[in-house]
């Protein structure tokens, strides 16, 4: 009975999700079979189900669900945060299923950028020093540096705050740091749980108008983790997932 | 109230095991050193106290001042003094006794008058009214006993071992020397270990014989003068009627300007000037150095504890805020905090007991004293160990307690006190405090080790290895076998040479005289006086620079000297002196030879002028070099042979090596003390330092994570953890060189041989404290920047 409801509930993903988008796109992300479970007296307590899904580059995915779905859990693998007890995770066709330390860092360096809920800007440096923190590990020139510095502070609009500290700016304010950071590094692809959590609905409109421009005219990749419909509706693309399952993978127009 | 606190304290420690493991380490630790060091000042500091108007006593010793500006001094006095000054002091002083110290054989005969007992013992000659001036207690008899010659007091042991039990003591007899037969007319109860005076067997002083009874030219420190002061006579007030005293009494001319000093009870066991017959001596400036590392030790475990607490308190705020919130006073939360400060300093003060109780064995080994850790006993370290509580609580505790709850509750509630608050200047300040003083002090035993090397090494200008130094007994009838003897020992196959002396060339028992040279005028400075045969040069090694070595004699008919005397004679060629004639004490002999300078005394001392003249009743010792591998078979036919010849007497033995070796007793204990505390002091710093890198640590996980995902590497983690503590021990190394400098500079300017100070313990210091905190920092935050960047990012 209750195994029905669910067949009725949910659609199965037959849909090819990118295939409105131009097939000459490279495939970014290819994840096969995920499982991921944490074992509690001997009890595995599945979190991800045979998550097996593609994303390209230049895709704008949301990922939704309800509470405990294991959306942050995705991201995380996503993010190579942790890794996944079962299955593969190609990143331009290499697989980073488990991966060492430095090549890591190197996807850090080069690929990937994080936006956080809670921002998590280091307490103990100004905005512009914590722009410049993913640069420095990147070993960018110090010109070079300044001009990328200066032209996210203008592109943000948060040129007068340069050299404050983030104490001293409001939720919205520090969200546009931790995104100007995030750019900083020139990634490929940013992953953001839940940026616009800690938000009023006008920062977060901003912020979501933010990643829009950046996924269409930088076309840079984002994968964000969100409860909100409305925030889902600036991507192209929705993972919903329940109990761990991807349960619908739709698009939006 | 305080029942909550405890209770609320005791789940925050738990809740923090780590740091309190850390604290109450190094807290226990340290208060353990403390106590140790403590109850080991209280010892020494409880010497010759307890006696009825103790306050009043007083010991009368010499100073000689010499135109060279050289003074020398003497615990003891000349035999006449004491009687002239009972008559000429009497306005101002209540009893004078004379105390006189000599070694003997004492020999006991049960009923039947077979020989029971046959031993070797340190005796006093003492006047009846030396008990007046020392209330003893008495178990039997009475001190006016002794008025009688032929009466002997004992002590409660020594009446046991002679006679049982000391209650049938009374009436029995004694034999001393062989000369005299003593009748036991008293016991006293026996005199703590802690006083100077150690009486065991008391004979009567009118049984004291010497040719010197009326001598004011001859001081010896086995003679001592104990005066009681009459009541509300003011010491000062006897100055002028001394004067007057030494005008009186020293009317020859002598070398030295004679002086006598009232020396305070309470002064005899501190004044390293003169000795005393307990032959302890406890400069109360070592004193002061022990309780100055005590001090230290205790700061530097209260500084890991501010540091900690004072780290911790950002991660409290939140419950101050709350507790405010909800009406709490920053009174109460200043209590609360101060009742955790307290739980950990009274839980550390249990543990340092219990390290107290283990240590204390190697520590009386170390002092060879009996000092005891009884709380009983000694109610007084009780009090110390409590205020030692107070005081820790009150300097590690008192400032955390201020910072926390000072706190601002909205900011607290809403997490915004940054991890900077409780003064993270101040912490690192601490540290470079805590720092210093760990450096100094491995500076200090790095030096001190050095020194010690230093001085094991360096040229005695003889050889005395393997050299054993038997007693022998030298009245007129024992001398008449020391020609056999000395035969009989060349025989033994293991003997390798002996000479018959008065000492060793290096040696404690030294001999001071005045003479003329060359037909002059008495020189205005002291030759150190050695009796020895033909065979002293050969057996100990020594070199001749000119002349030749005595010929065979059993009277003083020609003199060898050292380079030094002839130094101060202004004489530059040793060739000479050769052919000179010295004159002293009214006897007349050439100079023979010149013998190249050897220490004669400890490092601490330079080498004094020399004169060695043979004379048969002066040679107290046989010196017997032996071939080193079959030593001790060899001393077993050495001591046949001897109690053969010296049947009446009693068979002592020593070793020069180890005799030389106790010179430096006290800087042996000094540089044992320096290095375990050094290593204790060094590891309360280290774990202090652990425990602060993984509070920074933890506190900056956030960041390390955010940092990690922003393509930091672990190298460059560690590294930016490591950095600012790198530069705190650093500095803390330059702060440490002065100070440590200005005190190993100090405590070498104590030898007469010393080591230069050169840069390398200073290096090696820093060295240690660098690679020590590298280890230290690394390890624990290796630990952070490889931690799951996922727990530190997930969950705000
Ligand atoms: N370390 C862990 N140990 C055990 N269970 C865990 C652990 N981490 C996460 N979980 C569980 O995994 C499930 C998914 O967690 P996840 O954080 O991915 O959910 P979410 O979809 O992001 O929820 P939310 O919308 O509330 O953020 C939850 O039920 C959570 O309790
Ligand atoms: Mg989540």
């Amino acid at each position: 009975m209750v195994g029905r409801q669910i067949v009725l509930r949910f659609k199965r993903p037959n849909l090819q999700p990118s295939a409105f988008l131009p097939s000459t796109l490279k495939k970014m992300i290819e994840l096969k079979n995920i499982e991921k479970y944490y074992a509690n007296k001997g009890i595995k307590h599945y979190v991800l189900r045979h998550v097996t899904t593609t994303i390209k580059q230049g895709e704008f995915v949301s990922i939704m669900g309800p509470s405990g779905a294991g959306k942050s859990t995705l991201l995380n693998i996503l993010g190579m945060l942790e890794e996944p007890t079962y299955g593969t995770y190609e990143f331009f066709g290499e697989d980073v299923t488990t991966l060492n330390e430095r090549k890591r860092i190197e996807l850090y360096r080069n690929h990937i950028g994080f936006v956080f809920q809670a921002y998590h800007l280091i307490d103990e440096m100004t905005v512009y020093e914590n722009i410049e923190a993913p640069l420095l590990y990147k070993k960018v020139g110090s010109s070079e540096r300044a001009s990328r510095i200066a032209n996210l502070l203008d592109r943000f609009n948060i040129v007068a705050k340069k050299d404050l500290f983030p104490n001293q700016l409001s939720g919205g304010q520090q969200q546009l740091v931790g995104i100007a950071r995030a750019l900083a590094a020139q990634p490929s692809v940013i992953l953001a749980d839940e940026p616009t959590g800690n938000l009023q609905s006008t920062q977060a409109e901003e912020i979501m108008q933010l990643f829009k421009k950046l996924n269409q005219e930088d076309g840079i990749t984002i994968i964000q983790v969100t409860h909100s419909e409305k925030n889902a509706e600036y991507g192209n693309r929705i993972l919903h997932i329940a109990d761990g399952v991807v349960k619908e993978d739709v698009l939006v127009r | 109230m305080f029942k909550l606190n405890l209770k609320i304290a005791w789940r925050n420690l738990w809740k923090n095991k780590g740091y309190t493991f850390i604290n109450i380490l190094g807290l226990s630790i340290g208060m353990a050193s403390c106590i140790l060091i403590f109850i080991f000042i209280r010892y020494q500091m409880s010497f010759d106290e307890g006696f009825k108007n103790e306050d009043r006593i007083y010991r009368v010793v010499s100073s000689w001042d010499y135109n060279d500006g050289n003074q020398f001094f003497s615990q003891g006095v000349p035999l006449p003094l004491t009687p002239a000054m009972r008559n000429d002091f009497s306005p101002y002083i209540e009893k004078i006794a004379a105390i006189q110290n000599d070694a003997g054989l004492i020999k006991i005969n049960d009923a039947a008058g077979k020989e029971k007992i046959k031993t070797i013992e340190n005796v006093f000659y003492v006047e009846p009214d030396f008990f007046e001036i020392f209330d003893y207690n008495w178990l039997s008899g009475n001190y006016s006993s002794l008025a009688n010659p032929s009466h002997v007091v004992l002590s409660k042991e020594m009446a046991t071992r002679f006679f049982g039990d000391w209650k049938n003591a009374l009436g029995k007899s004694l034999n001393f020397d062989g000369k005299m037969n003593y009748t036991v007319s008293g016991v006293i109860d026996d005199i703590a270990e802690n006083n100077s005076v150690q009486l065991k067997i008391m004979l009567p002083y009118k049984a004291f014989k010497d040719r010197n009874m009326a001598n004011w030219g001859s001081v010896g420190s086995n003679s001592e003068s104990y005066f009681k002061l009459k009541p509300n006579v003011n010491i000062e007030t006897l100055n002028g009627p001394l004067k007057a005293f030494i005008k009186k009494y020293y009317v020859e001319d002598a070398p030295g300007k004679e002086g006598h000093l009232f020396q305070p009870l309470s002064d005899i066991h501190y004044n390293g000037k003169f000795g005393n017959f307990s032959g302890r001596i406890m400069p109360k400036k070592q004193l002061y150095g022990l309780a100055v590392i005590g001090f230290f030790l205790m700061i530097t475990a209260s500084i890991n504890f501010i540091n900690l607490a004072t780290a911790q308190a950002v991660s409290r705020s939140k419950e101050v805020g709350v507790r405010k919130v909800m009406g709490g006073l920053r009174s109460q939360l200043l209590v609360q905090f101060l009742t955790e400060t307290l739980t950990i300093v009274f839980i550390s003060l249990l543990i340092g007991s219990i390290l107290t109780e283990i240590a204390l064995p190697g520590m009386q080994n170390l002092f060879n004293s009996k000092i005891s850790f009884s709380i009983f006993q000694h109610p007084i370290i009780l009090v110390f160990m409590l205020l030692l509580v107070v005081f820790v609580s009150l300097l590690a505790g008192f400032y955390p307690a201020i910072i926390m709850s000072g706190f601002n509750p909205a900011l607290a509630i809403k997490n915004k006190i940054s991890a900077n608050t409780g003064g993270l200047g101040l912490r690192k300040i601490l540290v470079v405090v805590q720092f210093a003083i760990t450096v100094t002090l491995i500076i200090g035993t790095l030096v001190i080790l050095q020194q010690m090397k230093y001085v094991r090494e360096q040229p005695l200008g003889f050889n005395p290895s393997a050299i054993a130094m038997v007693d022998l007994p030298n009245d007129s009838l024992t001398t008449q076998r020391f020609a056999t003897f000395k035969t009989q020992l060349k025989q033994i196959p293991g003997v390798e040479g002996v000479s018959f002396c008065r000492t060793a060339p290096s040696s404690q028992n030294n001999n001071g005289n005045s003479f003329s040279y060359n037909g002059g005028k008495d020189v205005d400075f002291q030759v150190n006086t050695k009796n020895a045969d033909e065979d002293y040069l050969k057996t100990f090694d020594l070199k001749l620079v000119a002349g030749r070595n005595l010929v065979k004699s059993d009277t003083t008919n020609e003199y060898m000297v050292n380079e030094t005397l002839l130094r101060k004679l202004n004489i530059r060629n040793p060739n000479e002196a050769i052919g000179k004639m010295i004159s002293m004490g009214g006897m007349k002999a050439p100079i023979v030879g010149v013998i190249q300078d050897f220490k004669n005394k400890s490092l601490h001392e330079a080498i004094d002028p020399i004169l060695i003249g043979s004379l048969k009743p002066r040679f107290f010792y046989a010196a017997i070099k032996l071939n080193s591998k079959q030593l001790l078979g060899t001393m077993k036919t050495v001591k046949k042979i001897w109690e053969v010849t010296f049947p009446e007497s009693v068979y002592n033995e020593s070793f020069l090596d180890d005799e030389i070796n106790n010179y430096y007793q006290g800087e042996k204990i000094m540089g044992t003390l320096f290095k375990v505390f050094a290593i204790v002091i060094i590891f309360i710093s280290f774990i202090g330092l652990f425990g602060l890198i993984s509070f920074v640590a933890t506190q900056r996980t956030k960041e390390v994570a955010i940092r990690k995902v922003l393509g930091a590497s672990t190298i460059e983690l560690v590294k930016m953890l490591n950095g600012s503590f790198l530069l705190m021990v650093f500095i803390a190394n330059l702060v440490a060189w002065p100070l440590a400098y200005l005190f190993v500079s100090k405590w070498l300017e104590g030898f007469a041989y010393r080591i230069n100070i050169s840069i390398w313990p200073f290096i090696l210091a820093m060295a240690i404290s660098m690679i020590i905190t590298l280890v230290t920092v690394s390890i624990r935050s290796y630990k952070a920047a490889k931690a799951n960047t996922v727990d530190a990012l997930k969950y705000e």
